[in-house]
């Protein structure tokens, strides 16, 4: 499973509150949701910013990276 | 390497040019040559017979080369940004900081909050000092590059991997949350006057007394997406009316006081031989955990290193065992 790309409208979703709802148990993920959540920032500066972690962290994550276009 | 060794040896070893993280008492430090090491000060060691105390003529030694290529750094209150801004692509950045002074309170505030901090792990821990010295002696950290000593600056060993390597951070916390009250708070702090318990605007010092809990032994336990990140009480300051803490606490995340752990040791063994042992290099664990639990002597298994006043997963923990993974 790759990452979808930057264009795909899951990233939206995620950056909207879809990636609360992603089922893992690694750590630096989980506190990059939480620091989503509670991040100002726009939805265009969370999306990139999610693309660009699991992008980064594509090889460590391929149960969370199946899940990104289901939430 | 990852082990205490005595101080000629770890002279030797930076003689040599091994790059190397170290922690130990100030005056074993304050012998060390210059060279491509960065150090903490704290005497308090997991180690594989047990907890151990040592006050004089021991380090803890890390040796870094064999994990990947390092480059040092060190950085004031008002520059802990560059710990993610330099550091590598792939790798980890080691970082130790001294306690109780502004780059303790800074980074513990401010580390989640960097856009980059999750693409570029930071991993350490807190310097301390005996618990005899508390209020006399200052938590020191080292850069070796001049062997100088800083009480309120962040040493980095910056861990540059292979492309074939990479480095993840995990962590291994005994509290779970005791499922009762909620806990909310409106500022990051490491001072609370009040906070909301299930909705409700308490005094936080009178709260925890009206629940026995002002010992401190248990923890807040904070719900990050899942992961489970403990806040340590320190103590009740009742001339300013604010209960002190170990780190801050943050809005927006659902807290709840930890269940009680009976017998640390055994938690701990249990967790650790869980633990696929595989590719872990390094690791420390908290001096509340060390004292609560009477580990003094007693082995827990998993990766030796030192116990500390406070561990780095990204951000500030508490009462938290650390372990980095390259895989």
């Amino acid at each position: 499973m790759t990452v979808p790309p930057l264009h795909h409208p899951c990233w939206q979703r995620l950056a909207d509150g879809a990636l609360s709802r992603l089922k893992t148990q690694h750590l630096g993920t989980q506190l990059l949701i939480k620091r989503i959540q509670r991040s100002p920032d726009p939805a265009a500066t969370k999306t990139g910013e999610i693309h660009a972690y699991f992008a980064r962290w594509e090889r460590a994550l391929p149960n969370e990276i199946q899940q990104l276009t289901t939430l | 390497m990852n082990e205490l060794i005595t101080v000629d040896a770890a002279a030797e070893l930076i003689r040599r040019g091994v790059p190397l993280s170290l922690a130990g008492p100030e005056s074993a430090l304050d012998q060390l040559p210059v060279g491509n090491w960065i150090g903490g000060t704290i005497p308090y060691f997991m180690v594989a017979g047990g907890g151990a105390v040592v006050t004089e003529g021991k380090v803890f030694a890390t040796d870094l080369s064999r994990i990947g290529e390092v480059r040092i750094a060190c950085y004031g209150p008002d520059e802990l940004a560059g710990i993610v801004a330099h550091a590598p692509d792939n790798g980890f950045s080691l970082t130790i900081i001294p306690a109780g002074g502004q780059a303790h309170r800074r980074f513990a505030a401010d580390a989640a909050s960097d856009r980059d901090a999750f693409l570029k792990p930071t991993v350490g821990w807190i310097a301390g000092v005996h618990l005899s010295d508390l209020g006399r002696a200052v938590p020191k950290v080292y850069d070796g590059r001049t062997a100088t000593k800083h009480g309120d600056r962040a040493v980095v060993a910056y861990v540059s991997l292979p492309a074939a390597k990479m480095a993840s951070l995990e962590i291994v916390n005994l509290f779970e949350p005791d499922g009762g009250d909620v806990l909310h708070f409106a500022e990051t702090s490491f001072h609370v006057r009040d906070c909301e318990v299930n909705g409700r605007r308490v005094d936080f010092a009178q709260y925890l007394r009206s629940r026995g809990l002002e010992h401190g032994k248990l923890p807040l336990v904070g719900d990050f997406a899942g992961a489970h990140i403990n806040v340590s009480l320190q103590s009740i300051d009742d001339a300013k009316g604010v209960v002190d803490l170990y780190a801050p606490v943050f809005p927006g995340v659902d807290y709840h006081f930890a269940k009680p752990v009976a017998d640390y040791a055994a938690a701990f063994r249990a967790r650790l031989a869980a633990l696929d042992p595989k590719g872990v290099v390094m690791g420390c664990n908290c001096i509340l955990n060390f004292v609560f639990g009477e580990l003094e002597g007693k082995a827990i298994g998993g990766v030796q290193g030192p116990v500390t006043f406070g561990e780095i997963a990204y951000q500030l923990l508490n009462q938290t065992l650390v372990m980095i993974r390259v895989h």
